[in-house]
């Protein structure tokens, strides 16, 4: 019962998929962080600063 | 007094806007406690790589011969470690260079190793008394070198036909002297862990200096068998990668993309020619700001203006 304790709920301890092109072999799990990453980094240029509006008022 | 010209990339206008408070220590504070929540809460969910440590034990083990075939190229000096060169032994060209940039060379043999007797030889000395192998190394110490390097070539030769039968190493080999003795008891001490032991080296009470254990197992087919599995080897962008299905280090995508194309992943001195061009990449964003028509990307790709949308906005 105790290690199942510290288990983790979706443990990632199994053979990994891989995306082939041409000479480029990549991890899925790589291609996702890569993929949140450049999501954060849109995120980050899209969404307005936060505390604008508030600045707008005291203006 | 002649006035200079604006140069857009170089030369900032005074600033005659409005000012906006900005708390960078309350932005950092955010990030920090986010970042930790985030590792926590990834961590929960799904653990972290725990492939268990390969030893010289778990290797001889699972594939004897390929240890006993391996213990046979040190002794012979076909193996990897052997015949490497700097920083572990004078193997006469076996530096890698880039025009006169030997660093290898230069660097010299700091971790000196003598594949033969560090793998092989002195840690079947550590062992308890045993006949057969007392006398095996008495031979092999008080034989001349051209006598041992006849030894270890007749069994090399017979070595294609090894076998592991009974927990006994297999050659069918005549005039071999000890090594078929050495070659076998080796493997013996391997399998049991003693071996492990014996190549730690270092003279403190708790010693971390595995680099000869790991240079044996790197010597054999097993280590890399495991990698392959888990795309691990260089011709598998291997450094980019985790075991399992982790992420692995994603940002090493560059240095690792030259191995996989010509001249790099073909030449003997690979590893110096990606060393050479990541310097002159780095260098080239690191020196940015100063060379004309890369500083202006930043200006002409605009990215800028998304970022300060509303002060443009306001000002147009």
């Amino acid at each position: 019962m105790g290690p199942l304790l510290y288990a983790a709920l979706l443990p990632l301890n199994h053979p990994g998929h891989f995306l082939h092109w041409h000479f480029i072999e990549i991890s899925v799990a790589n291609t996702i962080v890569i993929g949140l990453m450049l999501l954060t980094f849109v995120a980050a240029l899209v969404l307005p600063f936060p505390g604008r509006r508030r600045r707008k008022e005291n203006q | 007094m002649s006035k200079k010209n604006f140069r857009p990339d170089v030369d900032a206008p005074e600033w005659r806007g409005g000012h906006s408070p900005y708390d960078i220590l309350k932005e950092g504070t955010i990030a920090l406690v986010v970042v930790s929540l985030l590792t926590v809460l990834l961590s929960v969910v799904f653990g972290s790589p725990d492939d268990p440590a390969i030893t010289i034990k778990s290797w001889s083990n699972a594939a004897p011969v390929d240890f006993a075939t391996t213990a046979l190229s040190e002794l012979n000096g076909t193996s990897t470690t052997a015949s490497y060169g700097a920083p572990y032994n004078h193997t006469p060209d076996a530096s890698q260079a880039l025009g006169p940039l030997t660093l290898e060379k230069w660097v010299g043999v700091r971790i000196p190793i003598d594949a033969a007797n560090d793998f092989v030889v002195n840690p079947l000395r550590t062992l308890p008394y045993q006949t057969a192998l007392h006398q095996g190394l008495a031979n092999w110490s008080s034989a001349s070198t051209s006598t041992r390097t006849k030894w270890v070539a007749n069994y090399t030769k017979a070595s294609a036909g090894m076998k592991f039968n009974g927990g006994q190493v297999v050659v069918n080999a005549t005039n071999a002297g000890p090594v078929p003795v050495m070659i076998n008891d080796l493997t013996k001490m391997a399998r049991n862990g003693a071996l492990d032991q014996a190549l730690l080296t270092g003279n403190s009470f708790y010693s971390t200096d595995y680099t000869q254990s790991l240079l044996f197992i790197s010597d054999g087919g097993y280590l890399g068998q495991l990698a392959a599995k888990d795309h691990l080897l260089g011709e598998q962008w291997g450094v980019m990668n985790e075991t399992g299905s982790y992420p692995g280090s994603a940002w090493l995508w560059l240095y690792t993309f030259f191995y996989q194309i010509s001249p790099y992943n073909s030449s003997g001195n690979g590893d110096i020619l990606v060393l050479a061009t990541m310097i002159l990449l780095t260098a080239g964003l690191t020196l940015m700001p100063f060379l004309p028509g890369l500083r202006s990307i930043p200006r002409k790709t605009r990215v800028y203006r998304l970022i300060w949308r509303e002060h443009y906005r306001n000002r147009e």
